[in-house]
């Protein structure tokens, strides 16, 4: 039989809930032999309903919902609701709770990438290598939040206003200790990952997402930098200190599988860089004003921004002068790279074996998406 | 269950084995099966982070055997970390009908025991609405000890169970 | 200068297109918020897409106002070179909530209108894949964002 007598089959192959990785969704992979014909991702296993339950809190209760939109990033989630009661209110925190928002924020950041990394090298079959270090890695950033705030994965410390307390004693000294610590352990990272051969023929081509396509196929966060495009929040629109810190925003420019992956280990790197320059340089002062327990904003509507780790998070909210808001409307970013995702198999060849290393270095994160 | 009523009769009460015996036999069966539960890697809510940690070298969840394993049908315990929602709790009713008997439900964290920050959702379902589970965890999310305290409860429930010559699981 | 790009676009979009929208502003530095009339929605959806340089979509809602009988659906969008964000707004009646979808302007609408349909009940003409989204496929009855929704088509 010659290869023009066969006809091409369609089957279907549906990586589903639940499976040997991490992941709450099923993917319907339609392959023809080894090439994949169509990507579907059937989302909604962990619908919570959140915008619906939010018109039912108080502003301030608001941000316990929220914060479980992504539990290794809480505080950027928790960021963006209140940045944008804040501005429904009329209020503005004081410098130094915005230094400390910041340095939360990519103490967040961190933990979000370790967890990308340690992923995206399961799903090239490094198991469970990186995955278990990073665990390690996260616990020294863990103790320090528990030190702080008292929690070490949601800590509702971040309130409109500024943040709950100031910082305890000694803690500018432990800030600096851990990130020396850290800064030796993640060469081992760039050796074990991007300098090693195997996992760059994993990576490298795969996955291939051009400039324009990024920007057209509304892709966000790493995913958009890795093609080349400089689109940051924390640049464009800079809230909480980001405006007085020193940093870069990183982008590389192939566009697949291993840049994005880059991205997110120089992101790492700025952001040790971020938490030392809080460490060392925050400005004295309060850090909280004072907010009633029940807040009334005018009627009206507030939008915020903030750049989360997977990319940019957008919430909308329309008040209505009563306790609770009216509609709380939330832009998630990994609904955004899912479609990206889904367009994947449109626009590159691609096998069934890249498919999970593709999704991985998408990074999703299904709780946001859903909500 | 039909083999273990046979091996009771042919071989324990045929030669009058004596009580104590039996109960050493027991507690070694129950020995090796509670320092080997093997749930179901299945994550299903933002409790996972805490998981991960627990399966990571500070606070080893390994070492009490408990290794989380992808082939369902060779698992005997589903741990439903996080918060379930009505399209999960029917994957969730279909992997407890997979499994071997005997087995066995925990469920971590503030969600699935009560629903947790959402419990007035529409969403969500609790998981003793879909399954019977042995232990609940609470916590939002529990601490790794936390955790850890739970699974050495269902090794404690494991270790009472009678085994040998009892009909049902 | 704060507000320059926006002001500019404002004026720039009112003064050539006057008949598409009813209502373009500017709510504070970096929002603007354009509303259009419901039947030349998708023109100058296409205008702000060719003309305007909005490439970059960002997400799709809707808000319910049973007050006022209508839903007003909201798209957001960014502009790569100027950076802000533009909310696309159509007023549509509640008892009859039908829109062309943007999808054949930014395809990228296509899992946010999708949400937007099964939450509100919202039909968009044209839309290449009409089903549910984040809701389970039994659902039955019941946009639950909507104001009025009771817990209805809830199974358990």
């Amino acid at each position: 039989m010659t290869e023009a007598q066969v006809e091409p089959e369609i089957m279907r192959i549906s990586w589903g809930p639940q499976h040997p990785m991490s992941g709450q969704t099923r993917i319907l992979i339609d392959v023809d032999g080894e090439v994949v014909h169509r990507l579907i991702a059937d989302l909604g296993f962990t619908h919570r309903g959140i915008e619906k339950i939010l018109e039912n809190r108080t502003f301030l209760q608001g941000i316990i919902p929220i914060e479980r939109m992504s539990m290794v990033d809480t505080a950027n989630m928790g960021l963006g609701y209140v940045l944008a009661v804040e501005e429904a209110l009329g209020i503005e925190p004081p410098e130094r709770a915005n230094w400390i928002r910041s340095m939360i924020c990519e103490i967040c950041r961190i933990n979000s990438h370790l967890y990308a990394f340690g992923l995206q090298a399961e799903s090239t079959g490094y198991f469970p290598a990186v995955f278990l270090w990073t665990t390690v890695d996260r616990e020294v950033l863990l103790d320090l939040m528990e030190r702080l705030t008292g929690a070490r994965w949601s800590y509702n410390f971040i309130i409109p206003g500024g943040v709950m307390n100031d910082l305890p004693e000694g803690f500018q000294d432990k800030v600096k200790e851990a990130v020396n610590y850290l800064r030796g352990r993640f060469e081992q990272y760039w050796e074990a990952m991007v300098e090693n051969a195997t996992f760059e023929m994993r990576c490298k081509g795969v996955g291939v997402l051009k400039r324009e396509e990024a920007i057209r196929l509304g892709a966000t966060g790493p995913v958009l930098r890795g093609s080349g495009v400089d689109m940051d929040v924390r640049k464009d629109e800079p809230y909480a200190a980001y405006g007085d810190l020193e940093f870069k925003v990183v982008t590389e420019a192939e566009g697949d599988a291993m840049a994005r992956l880059k991205v997110r280990y120089h992101e790492i790197e700025e952001s040790l860089n971020i938490i030392e320059q809080v460490a060392g340089d925050i400005p004295g002062g309060p850090v909280r004003v004072k907010v009633p327990l029940f807040p009334r904003p005018k009627p009206g509507e507030a939008m915020s921004r903030v750049e989360t780790a997977r990319g940019e998070l957008g919430v909308h909210i329309f008040t209505d002068g009563g306790m609770n808001p009216y509609r709380v409307k939330i832009n998630s970013p990994t609904l955004r790279n899912m479609y990206v995702f889904e367009r994947m198999a449109e626009l590159g060849r691609i096998l069934v074996a890249d498919v999970p290393v593709i999704l991985y270095s998408i990074d999703p994160w299904y709780l946001d998406a859903d909500r | 269950m039909e083999m273990e009523t046979t091996v009771k009769e042919r071989i324990f009460d045929r030669y009058h084995i004596p009580k104590p015996i039996y109960g050493v036999l027991e507690y070694i069966v129950a020995w090796a099966r509670k320092f080997s539960i093997w749930p179901i890697h299945f994550v299903t809510g933002c409790c996972s982070p805490e998981f991960m940690q627990v399966s990571g070298s500070r606070f080893d969840m390994e070492r009490l055997g408990v290794l989380p394993f992808a082939s369902v049908r060779q698992c005997d315990c589903i741990m439903i970390v996080g918060v379930i929602s009505r399209k999960m709790g029917e994957r969730v009713k279909y992997l407890y009908e997979q499994m071997g008997e005997p087995k066995y439900v925990v469920s971590v964290g503030a969600c699935p025991t009560g629903g947790g920050p959402f419990h007035d959702s529409y969403s969500i379902v609790r998981a003793d609405e879909i399954v019977p589970v042995d232990v609940y965890i609470p916590g939002c999310p529990p601490r790794p000890e936390a955790i850890i305290q739970g699974l050495m409860l269902l090794q404690e429930k494991i270790k009472r169970e009678v085994k040998i010559g009892a009909r049902g699981g | 200068m704060q507000g320059a790009d926006e002001n500019s676009f404002v004026e720039a979009l009112l003064k050539s297109y006057p008949e598409l929208v009813e209502e373009a502003r500017v709510l504070r530095p970096k929002r603007v918020s354009i509303l259009a009339r419901r039947e030349k929605a998708v023109r100058l959806a296409e205008i702000l897409r060719d003309e305007y340089g909005f490439i970059h979509p960002i997400s799709a809602g809707a808000v319910d106002y049973p007050k006022d009988m209508r839903i007003q659906v909201i798209y957001y969008l960014t502009n790569p070179s100027q950076r802000f964000i533009l909310t696309l707004r159509v007023n549509l009646p509640r008892n009859d909530p039908k829109l062309p979808s943007m999808t054949r302007v930014w395809s990228a609408m296509e899992f946010h209108e999708r949400e937007v349909m099964e939450m509100f009940g919202v039909e968009f003409e044209g839309h290449p894949n009409p089903s549910r989204l984040l809701l389970p496929p039994n659902w039955r009855g019941g946009y639950p964002l909507r104001k009025d929704f009771k817990g209805e088509g809830v199974e358990v």
